[in-house]
């Protein structure tokens, strides 16, 4: 299924290749392939030139207890990411209705708002976070320290996601609501998003990868993420190079697996939705 | 005669330098079928979509039953619920079922008890010949099939008067007929209607009086018998020879 649907994307994008282009694309290959063995050759090289390969970097990961650890760090990543992605959803949802609100001052409000948080570096936020917001003596958690910049900094993306949503839903759905007598807002929650969140699922979920990556920098507010962790393993272990090779192989995997989530669910919802733009023309 | 339904006055529309609507003048009586043609571009779609207010006028006067159209709010979506709207392109709202599609307005808009409201949409469903549907999404349909939902969808609203903007023109030939059936149909039963369309054929046999525009403005109007055989204007003759021997 997905790889029938794969082939079709690239058969819409590019024809099929003839003789000389398949010629050229096994040339291509073969070059290829013994350049990224010949990386790899001299990645371990020098990995067993620098003493990296000694056992003593490695062996730690035979243990439990060090899996434990890091499982543990995993889980505070996976909880911040969660939390803050589900925010961020909740504060992009507001910030995208106000947004097309039809009210100017709200509209203006929200635009800013947005901006703002899709410009602003997180790690600006967390630091505003952790260095300023203590000083007016509110008193967080450091989960709290680095959940809200992650959510905030991700709700004004999640805002124009959900924004450009709504623009793909043709116009004709609000109009056939209104001539129905219904209310905007009304229109908009029972007709538009709807259709809206479906078209926008995929990007939304991807989206999640960037806060999973944001949560890294949960080290500045000493909050123990899988990074964090990993840190203190490296300064117990002395192992530097071993343990962010083990720890961003996980990430890898984590992030993978969000992305292959998202081509699940857009193939789910996908087919539905270029049967209705085949036979709904506006 | 008591006042029109339907009345505009004076109505006149730009998109920026285009005129779109010059000096309007329609009325429209309980009961009536008038039906609007016109070479594309004309403004006849825009007359049809400013009557509910789907596009709004730059000047002039619209009344539904002698009251002017609200601009906004509770009252403009009140004086909507009381006007069907059939568009081109359907507009079935693509996540519901058929069936949904047909009481959401009731059940939304008007009040009316979910169980009371899928009862007249499957009768609506029914007359319309969609019936064994009602339980599937519009892509699922053909585009006749969607369009007499559409019309469904709107009788639901029990509407004083209905308006049609080109509801034939998006379908596939063989589908044409089963939807002007539903229009002749509803026309017999006494039904106001505003029909923006091309299908000379249904003009002549429906209408009560056929309103003729171009370029924005109301050229001629008359009965389908005086304009069809003895069109007053050279714009409506010419129009006419151009769609002859089709």
């Amino acid at each position: 299924m997905s790889a029938h649907a794969t082939m079709s994307m690239r058969d819409a994008l590019y024809e099929a290749p003839g003789p000389k282009t398949r010629a050229k694309i096994r040339i291509g290959t073969a070059i290829t392939s013994v350049l990224v063995a010949a990386l790899l050759g001299l990645v371990i090289y020098q990995f067993w030139k620098t003493g990296q390969l000694n056992p003593r970097y490695w062996s730690f990961f035979t243990w439990g207890s060090t899996w434990r650890y890091l499982m543990a760090g995993l889980r505070g990543t996976m909880t911040v990411a969660l939390t803050a992605g589900a925010i961020a959803l909740a504060l992009g949802m507001f910030l995208m209705l106000g947004r097309t609100s039809g009210i100017r001052w709200l509209a203006a409000v929200c635009r800013i708002i947005t901006d703002f948080f899709r410009g602003v570096p997180s790690l600006l936020l967390i630091y505003f976070f952790f260095l300023v917001v203590p000083q007016y003596g509110i008193k967080m958690s450091s989960f709290w320290m680095i959940t809200l910049p992650v959510a905030l900094a991700a709700s004004g993306v999640l805002a124009e996601v959900l924004r450009a949503g709504v623009n793909a839903v043709p116009r004709g759905q609000t109009e056939a609501a209104l001539a129905l007598g219904m209310r905007p807002f009304r229109v908009m929650i029972k007709i538009v998003l709807p259709q809206a969140i479906r078209y926008v699922i995929p990007s939304l979920i991807s989206q999640l990868v960037v806060v999973v990556k944001d949560t890294t920098v949960a080290y500045v507010v000493s909050y123990p993420d899988m990074l964090q962790n990993a840190r203190v393993l490296i300064t117990n272990y002395d192992a530097l190079v071993s343990t962010y090779f083990v720890v961003a192989i996980i990430y890898i995997l984590l992030n993978y697996a969000i992305n292959q989530l998202s081509i699940y669910v857009s193939h789910k919802t996908g087919a539905r939705v270029v049967d209705r733009l085949s036979t709904n023309p506006s | 005669m008591t006042q029109p339904i339907i009345e505009l006055k004076h109505v006149d529309k730009h998109y920026g330098d285009l005129h779109v609507l010059k000096d309007v003048n329609l009325a429209v009586d309980k009961g009536e079928v008038v039906v609007v043609i016109g070479p594309s571009g004309s403004g006849k779609s825009t007359l049809c979509r400013t009557i509910n207010r789907l596009e709004t006028i730059d000047s002039g006067e619209i009344l539904i039953d002698g009251e002017p159209l609200p601009e906004e709010g509770k009252e403009l979506a009140a004086m909507r619920a009381e006007l069907g709207m059939v568009f081109q392109s359907f507009n079935l709202f693509a996540h519901m079922s058929i069936l949904d599609n047909v009481t959401l307005g009731p059940i939304d808009v008007l009040g009316v008890p979910k169980a009371e409201a899928e009862k007249r949409a499957m009768d609506l469903l029914g007359r319309v010949g969609v019936a064994e549907q009602a339980h599937k999404v519009p892509a699922q349909l053909s585009g006749g099939q969607q369009q007499r939902v559409a019309i469904a969808r709107s009788l639901a609203m029990h509407p004083k008067a209905m308006l049609f903007d080109e509801p034939t023109s998006a379908l596939d030939p063989e589908m044409i007929n089963e939807v002007l059936d539903v229009m002749v149909d509803l026309a017999s039963q006494g039904m106001t209607m505003i029909v923006v369309t091309h299908e000379m054929n249904f003009a002549r046999r429906v209408a009560n009086r056929v309103v003729f525009m171009a370029d924005g403005a109301i050229v001629e109007e008359g009965t389908p018998d005086e304009f069809f055989d003895h069109p007053k204007s050279a714009r409506a003759r010419d129009f006419l020879d151009s769609i002859k021997g089709h």
